[in-house]
């Protein structure tokens, strides 16, 4: 393995150690240590419209050291350290292998035995809660998720990804054959280079129906991205858009299906983050992205299928109520800005219906291509939000 | 007996029990087992209770191979007591003759009432494995102990001795009784041999109990108490018990006495002036108290039956009953294995039906391994002093404790339904005239009274095990404070030091430092529990106070407290508790009497 460090990484690890510094020097005065971190929470999100994603407010929660906290914070100090070794020696590992890591160490050391952890849940919030007293992203610890989604295809990008080592790896995605480009870990090392210009880029809400588009040819036909979110997207996915808006100079479109979940937690989280993740918003979204679709327009225009919500299966019902709460409580959609995007959340409230991404498919049975030619033809006339 | 379907023939007594053993406690190889041991024990506690002795009891079970019924075993049951042993001619009537008994109908709160149990055993002995009852006894003035072997004539309903010896034996006095029976051996469960044990143990705080059992070790339990019960003596019946048949023979049995005198003598809660006004309301002239009540006629003693029971007569006497008593209650429970924490509650007697009752109640917590469990508790119900073991669904003490609000007292409970938890309630129930249910004499009948005096009871006892429950809570988040600093402190700094790399006199500066932090915390802690438990002391003995001498009080009370208590469940209870607002003022009520009185 080779030692490897990235600049934000050494400051984290000083600043893990002036922490420690810190309380140790509070504990030698025999006075009580406090460690305090920012408040993930919906009511310590701000929307600024010119910034474009949630960012912390001023809330804090203080975990002083007591009786009661004294195991947590030990736990806590035991998974820094273990941490703070793997960004030394530049160890990689996910939250699951940190649990047997720790499971490993406390077994064969007596005197830490009573830090041990029941189940991967407890090892998983303490390194969290380290993250959050840190202030920085568990892949800046070399924790990193298993994560999904992010599927990218096209003829027209090329991907330079500087490695641990420093070495450097050249994609030219034109060059997979079937296989898309996978964004992992961090998104924050690769480098995006167009090769010539390229149209749009298009996140779409389902994998499958990204790669039937590539399959019949949308990448070939237009200079383009696509991208599978599958489902509420990932650090790897939210990193990776956020990477294309930055490095290339495309419009990004985001189309999937027309409810209140695709809206509040995909298409949200995918354009301005989530109120967990307030530290990391700032890499982890996207504001530029546009809402494609479906817009409740296109189901009068296209006479497309769709259906009502079903009161009585509680997941649709909770997400009409949530969408309600986002109305009042979210920033986000409280926000002028995104006026468009409420207009259609209200249209759910109100019209109780919903609409798939897949019924463009019924606008013309015979045609493989109506997919394709619908959305091009949505781009164009700018019928997005 | 080919022609005995158009003859009429009078059996025994014995024949009538040896065909009806199902009747006596036989009714099942298992129930076989049990009783004969419970007939033998009984026997037991009573000739010591009766003799002033300190029981010592070896009860020895073992099993001998496979018995003659089907899916049976042979086995040996064998009690042995030190208590004052029989004569010779005691032996076989105690044994082998139905109905011969020294407690006969005595209105006693003695175990075995009618002298059908040990001669039942004998039977059942004799007509499953053709042998009887081989007794070894002696008494204090013989030098050597009778040994022989009884069986029963049927025909005659006599004991007959066979193989009779005398020989040594080295104790001063006592009897053995060994049988040798088919059945079937069940320890555990309601219905068990351990059950049995368990709450003669409980019930008698002076029984010293020896038992070796199959896939058992041997154990001894010792007395807890030196104090041999002294069962009062009998009074003569409340007028309000009897029924106009019992009321007219009862007239028949003190032969020419005068109607003053049987009445005065002959009843509880006659006297003088009483008789005075009976003669006088049921119309008669003064002078009829004078004559004998050979001399009545029927229709005079109907009429002054009828004017008695329309009397207020003071209620019956409570002195017939025996108590076992708070203190050496809560010394037994502890011998029924490893106890967290228990309660005990010895009611005064009062009158219930008419008759004279005594309820007291244990509970216990078992110790257990792991968390608690969803099982129902263990309930131990006692019918003067006999643990009853068997139908108990439709029985007083089992509606009694469904009909208590465990929950209010942190208990598991389905509604309606009994506790659940590592728990053992006991129940007893004395008194001279217990209504039993059935003829098997193991439900006691639920009359709204009885049932209502247990459950004030339970209550009280659940009030008591609460206090007990939130102290271990209290004690328990105490210990793992106190637990957790000395676990955490050391990893804690140690840590510290490594990240920092901080020397050693950083590193005792900051151990010290973290002890002063989190011992503060401890202080606090510390602190907390003992105000609870000054105020937990203030309102004890305020409690005392209130509980004056008036049962109903007594009873307002416990309900206004079990109401507060209730108080946070009340989320799961739909109806709002209206009576909340009244409760106050009861409580208040027996406090302002007592100082108005003084
Ligand atoms: N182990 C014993 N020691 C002394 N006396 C006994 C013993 N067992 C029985 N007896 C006497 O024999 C009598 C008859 O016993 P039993 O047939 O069981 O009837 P009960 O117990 O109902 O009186 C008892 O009343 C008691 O006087
Ligand atoms: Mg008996």
């Amino acid at each position: 393995m080779v030692k490897y460090s990235t600049r934000k990484q050494s400051e984290i690890t000083s600043s893990a150690i002036a922490l420690c510094d810190r309380l140790l020097s509070e504990l030698e005065k025999g006075r009580r240590p406090v460690l305090s971190a920012t408040k993930c929470s919906l009511d310590n999100s701000v929307y600024t419209p010119s910034i474009g994603y949630l960012t912390p407010g001023s809330k804090r929660v203080q975990s002083e050291l007591n009786v009661s906290s004294v195991k947590k914070i030990s736990r806590s100090l035991f998974m820094l350290e273990i941490l703070l070794r793997n960004v030394n020696v530049g160890g990689i590992n996910t939250k699951r292998e940190l649990y047997y890591i720790s499971k490993g160490l406390l077994k064969s050391n007596p005197l830490i035995k009573p830090l041990d952890f029941d189940d991967q849940v407890e090892s998983d919030a303490t390194i969290d809660f380290v993250c959050e007293i840190l202030e920085c992203y568990r892949e800046e610890l070399n924790c990193f998720a298993n994560d999904r989604g992010g599927q990218t295809y096209s003829q027209h990008l090329i991907v330079t990804e500087t490695m641990p080592n420093g070495e450097t790896a050249e994609i030219d995605l034109s060059r997979l054959g079937t296989s898309p480009f996978m964004p992992k870990n961090r998104p924050q090392n690769l480098t995006l280079k167009a090769k010539g210009k390229i149209d749009f880029c298009l996140v779409l809400e389902s994998e499958g129906t990204a790669n039937t588009l590539v399959a019949n040819g949308i990448t070939k036909r237009h200079p383009c991205i696509v991208v599978g979110a599958q489902g509420v997207p990932s650090n790897a996915v939210r990193g990776w858009v956020k990477r294309i808006q930055d490095q290339l100079t495309v419009p990004i479109y985001f189309f999937g299906d027309l409810d209140a979940y695709t809206l509040q937690n995909i298409y949200r989280t995918l354009k301005a983050g989530s109120a967990s993740s307030l530290i990391r918003n700032k890499d982890f979204s996207a504001p530029d992205v546009r809402f494609l679709g479906v817009l409740p327009e296109d189901i009068k225009k296209y006479d497309l299928f769709h259906y009502d919500v079903k009161m009585n299966d509680p997941s649709e019902a909770r997400s009409l109520k949530k969408a309600e709460d986002a109305l009042k409580n979210d920033p986000f959609f409280r926000s002028n800005r995104n006026k468009g995007l409420v207009k259609i959340l209200n249209w759910l409230i109100e019209s109780r219906k919903r609409c798939e991404q897949q019924s463009f498919f019924s606008v013309d049975g015979r045609d493989p291509l109506i997919f394709e030619k619908i959305i091009i033809e949505k781009i164009k006339s700018g019928s997005y939000v | 007996m080919t022609n005995s379907s158009s003859q009429i023939t009078k059996s025994s007594t014995a024949e009538y029990f040896a065909k009806n053993l199902q009747q006596v406690g036989f009714s099942s190889p298992a129930k076989a087992v049990l009783t004969t041991l419970k007939e033998a024990m009984d026997n037991a506690l009573d000739a010591c209770e009766e003799f002033g002795i300190l029981p010592e009891i070896t009860v020895i079970i073992e099993k001998k191979g496979k018995g003659h019924l089907r899916h049976t075993d042979r086995i040996m049951i064998r009690v042995v007591d030190n208590g004052p042993g029989l004569t010779l001619q005691q032996v076989p009537m105690v044994f082998g003759e139905y109905l011969a008994s020294s407690k006969f109908g005595r209105g006693r709160c003695s175990r075995g009432q009618q002298g059908i149990g040990i001669s039942a055993a004998t039977t059942w002995a004799v007509q499953t494995s053709a042998t009887g009852a081989r007794v070894i006894t002696k008494q204090k003035n013989m030098k050597k102990a009778l040994s022989c072997m009884v069986i029963t004539d049927l025909k005659k309903n006599q004991g007959i001795i066979k193989e009779k010896e005398m020989t040594n034996w080295d104790r001063e006095h006592g009897t053995s009784v060994e049988f040798l029976i088919d059945g079937r051996l069940q320890m555990n469960g309601e219905g068990g041999i351990l059950a049995y044990l368990r709450g003669n143990i409980l019930l008698n705080p002076h029984l010293t109990l020896k038992y070796q059992l199959p896939d058992l070790a041997p154990t001894t339990i010792s007395r807890v108490s030196d104090i041999v019960p002294v069962i009062p003596p009998s009074l003569p019946p409340h007028p309000h018990t009897m029924k106009l048949g019992e009321f007219m023979s009862h007239a028949r049995l003190f032969g020419r006495i005068k109607l003053s005198d049987w009445l005065e003598r002959g009843f509880s809660r006659l006297s003088r002036p009483e008789i005075t006004a009976i003669v006088k309301t049921s119309g008669y002239k003064a002078s009829l108290a004078e004559q004998t009540v050979t001399s009545l006629t029927a229709e005079q003693l109907k009429k002054l039956f009828a004017t008695i029971q329309e009397m207020d007569l003071r209620p019956p006497a409570t002195k017939s009953v025996i108590t076992i008593g708070e203190e050496a209650l809560s010394l037994s429970i502890q011998r029924l294995g490893q106890i967290d924490y228990f309660s005990v509650v010895s009611r005064r007697p009062i009158i219930c039906d008419l008759k004279p009752v005594q309820v007291e109640v244990a509970v216990a917590r078992l110790q257990t391994k792991g968390g608690d469990s969803d099982e129902a508790v263990q309930v131990l119900r006692f019918a003067n002093r006999v643990p009853l073991q068997f139908d108990r669904a439709s029985c007083a003490i089992i509606k009694a404790i469904s009909s208590v609000n465990w929950r209010a007292y942190n208990l598991k409970q389905s509604k309606g339904g009994l506790p659940s938890g590592p728990y053992i309630i006991a129940v007893s129930i004395v008194s001279p005239f217990i209504k039993f249910k059935n003829a098997s004499k193991e439900t006691i009948d639920a009359s709204d009274e009885l049932v209502e005096e247990i459950r004030a009871a339970l209550m009280k006892a659940g009030l008591k095990l609460s206090r007990h429950l939130k102290k271990e809570h209290k004690e328990r988040e105490l210990e793992s404070k106190l637990q957790h600093i000395e676990k955490f402190s050391p990893i804690l700094v140690d840590t510290l030091c490594r990240l920092t790399n901080a020397n050693k006199e950083r590193r005792l500066r900051a151990e010290n430092g973290l002890l002063k932090i989190l011992g503060r915390d401890n202080q606090e802690t510390v602190k907390e529990l003992q105000a609870a438990e000054v105020k937990l002391a203030a309102h004890l003995s305020k409690q005392k106070d209130s509980l004056v001498m008036f049962n109903d009080e007594d009873k307002q009370l416990m309900h206004h407290e079990e109401e507060l208590s209730e108080k946070p469940l009340d989320l799961e209870e739909a109806e709002p508790k209206k009576k909340t607002k009244k409760a106050p003022a009861a409580k208040k009520a027996p406090a302002a009497k007592k100082k108005k009185k003084k």
